[in-house]
């Protein structure tokens, strides 16, 4: 029992100096983006289906945001310049977070 | 997330039929001149407005050259911390980010609206063709212009109601109509992009 404790403890601290810690982007509600652009953009920056695309855009609109990738933070700020280049109101947090 | 009145666009300009799919990868539209220059005029505001972050006084020509400001903190003027936002809640994380990438960010939206001046400034007939890559520079930079015009409009997701009642001679009016336009626009270019090839 002691033994699985201490293994659970070590993993802990293990992430919290690891780097494979999950960043996630989010996306949120913003007055002025129409709904098909939205849409368009997530299919091509992401590749995304436009069913699954859709789907994202709406809980933006109805829940106010999304996340739309999870990954290293390296990625997610790579993620985050291109939403920003499109005008899309994105911003980068812990996975654990969110 | 916007939703794009038709009312507005029909106060100026009903010219035009939007953009059309030509081929499997090319989009076409002919505009007015009196579009063209609207669209002109934005882009030149907008390359003008992106220009005030350039960071002249930069103290290292290496870090400058390869995109390294020193700005670190947010823009004050609304219109252009909403084109350049901030990545991080966190404002360290964000002061971070910025220096690293701001400049980049701005290059691209430039470049961008870049793309719509030049195309219309070589066809004085206003005939527009575009290719995938040229399409979303298009969408990108009319996006900006909204976003720039919404912020001066001070749009909100209740505020349509309002701006669809401006009197005539107030000054926002106009401005509203080429914000709609400019949704229909971009709609049109959206709808060219998902359709279907026959």
């Amino acid at each position: 029992m002691a033994i699985k404790t201490e293994s659970a403890i070590e993993a802990e601290i293990k992430a919290i100096f690891s780097d494979n810690s999950p960043w996630v982007t989010l996306v949120w509600d913003d007055p002025v983006n129409l709904q098909s652009y939205v849409t368009y953009v997530f299919m091509e920056l992401f590749g995304y289906s436009k069913a699954k695309a859709t789907e994202l855009m709406l809980q933006v609109h109805n829940e106010g945001k999304a996340i739309v990738s999870t990954g290293s933070r390296e990625e997610m700020e790579h993620d985050v310049a291109r939403l920003h280049e499109y005008g899309l109101w994105a911003t980068i947090q812990r996975g654990d977070l969110a | 997330m916007g939703n794009n009145s038709t009312r507005g666009s029909r106060l100026i300009m009903a010219a035009t039929q939007g953009f059309k799919r030509h081929g499997s990868h090319s989009y076409v539209i002919t505009l007015d001149s009196a579009e063209s220059g609207v669209l002109i005029n934005l882009c030149e505001q907008l390359i003008e407005l992106l220009s005030e972050r350039v960071d002249h006084g930069h103290e290292d020509p290496l870090a400058a050259m390869v995109g390294i400001t020193s700005h670190d903190s947010p823009p004050e003027d609304e219109v252009l911390h909403r084109l350049l936002p901030d990545a991080y809640a966190d404002q360290v994380a964000a002061s971070e980010f910025r220096r690293y990438t701001e400049s980049t960010l701005r290059q691209k939206k430039e470049a961008h609206a870049m793309s719509i001046r030049m195309a219309l400034k070589s066809s004085p007939e206003g005939d527009v063709e575009l290719d995938h890559d040229g399409a979303n520079a298009w969408l990108g930079a009319l996006n900006d212009m909204r976003l720039a015009l919404g912020v001066r409009l001070k749009i909100d997701n209740s505020s349509y109601e309002h701006l669809e009642l401006l009197t005539p001679d107030d000054p926002l009016r106009g401005v509203y109509a080429v914000y709609t336009w400019l949704g229909w626009l971009q709609e049109s270019l959206l709808e060219a992009l998902m359709s279907e090839v026959d």
